[in-house]
């Protein structure tokens, strides 16, 4: 007869069987899908080029087709956020630590197609102290950065958020800052769980994956979050990561 | 004259349409539906560079580079890679195989066209 022990190890094979299962199925539907994405996205690059060869284009063929294709990265977006939740739930996530330089991945990112951006802002570099390599996987903190500069793009309107990078004695401090619609107190210790979303934050599109994966990312590689925000005033986040 | 690019994808809705943007962009196109195909069609017309999917029936893109790289006459001409893998291992995993680009799927045409502007000087 099976004892207590083996039943539950059983029960842990099955669910990390699902898991493994679900975990590759939706990466099956996430590659599935990016097939007929790019056939959209092209076929709606294809007709842009053409008008413009005919002398057709004009604001409002200009204005929609620039809309089917910013529609298409948000949805490739969702599908990767959705990939990487996946991975991080079945324990799938490669790590690769690396001497890596902060700043650098910062401007690399200034170049990046941010797809909440609403207009032409991008974001402010601002270095104090002696420039310190850390120790951590180069491709998850650049999704660190790019989540958390695509939300203060996305929650603010007015001024360019500033990312400031501080050298200290023992660690890194690096803070996103915004002046957008801030975060409701209430919702502050949710602001982490998958699929939460803010009650401030209305008809502002999101899957509410973003910063799950950054705490996890965050977490992965040694560092510290925290946020301060207030509504209608902005808010910042503040990571600290130490040196090696 | 115009440079002579071979796209080789296996979903035909994407390969007409990718061939329309090139030949709009002045380029003469060729095309393969798979890997095999596009040696074959690669040794009989020397383009001057190659577009090309990774998971393809017949023969892949992995091992059309593979057979790039051993052949005298296809070794020199550029291949980009189209793919929907996003991984750094399978970015790494083609540029180990001999590709001279990687383009991630979804695009924007005129980003593939930056890198094929590059390789074309």
């Amino acid at each position: 007869m099976p004892n207590f022990k083996t039943v539950n190890d059983n029960t842990n094979t099955k669910d990390s069987s699902l898991l493994d299962n679900t975990s590759n199925l939706i990466a099956i539907i996430s590659h599935e899908f990016k097939t007929p994405l790019t056939a959209i996205s092209s076929a709606a690059d294809l007709i842009a080029a053409k008008l413009h060869i005919d002398n057709y284009m004009d604001p409002f063929y200009k204005k929609n087709i620039s809309k089917i294709t910013t529609e298409i990265f948000k949805l490739n977006s969702i599908l990767d956020e959705i990939l990487t939740m996946s991975n991080i739930i079945s324990n799938s996530i490669e790590i690769k630590k690396e001497l890596t330089d902060v700043h650098e991945i910062l401007q690399e990112l200034k170049t990046q197609y941010f797809t909440d951006r609403k207009d032409a802002r991008t974001f402010k570099i601002k270095v104090s102290g002696i420039h310190v390599k850390i120790h951590a996987d180069k491709k998850q903190l650049s999704t660190i950065f790019s989540n958390l500069l695509n939300n203060a793009l996305k929650f603010s309107s007015k001024k360019m958020p500033v990312v400031e990078l501080k050298y200290e004695e023992h660690a890194v401090i690096i803070t996103v800052e915004d002046d957008g619609i801030g975060i409701p107190a209430a919702d502050i210790p949710y602001l982490f769980q998958p699929f939460y979303r803010g009650s401030n934050v209305d008809s502002i599109e999101g899957t509410g994956l973003g910063l799950h994966i950054v705490r996890n990312f965050v977490s992965a590689n040694n560092g510290k979050i925290f946020v301060t925000s207030e509504q209608d005033q902005g808010t910042v986040f503040t990571l600290e990561f130490p040196y090696p | 004259m115009s440079n002579i690019i071979l796209l080789i994808e296996d979903k035909p809705g994407l390969l007409d349409t990718v061939q329309s943007l090139l030949e709009l962009h002045h380029y003469t196109v060729i095309t393969a539906t798979n890997g095999q195909e596009g040696i074959t069609l690669a040794r009989t017309h020397l383009p001057d560079l190659v577009i090309s999917d990774i998971y393809m029936p017949i023969l892949n893109g992995y091992q059309l580079l593979e057979q790039f790289q051993r052949d005298e006459q296809l070794h020199k001409i550029p291949v980009i890679i189209l793919s929907a893998k996003t991984a750094d291992e399978e970015m790494n995993l083609a540029y180990q195989k001999g590709a001279a680009g990687y383009v991630t799927k979804p695009f924007l045409f005129t980003s593939l066209h930056e890198n094929i502007k590059k390789l074309l000087t």
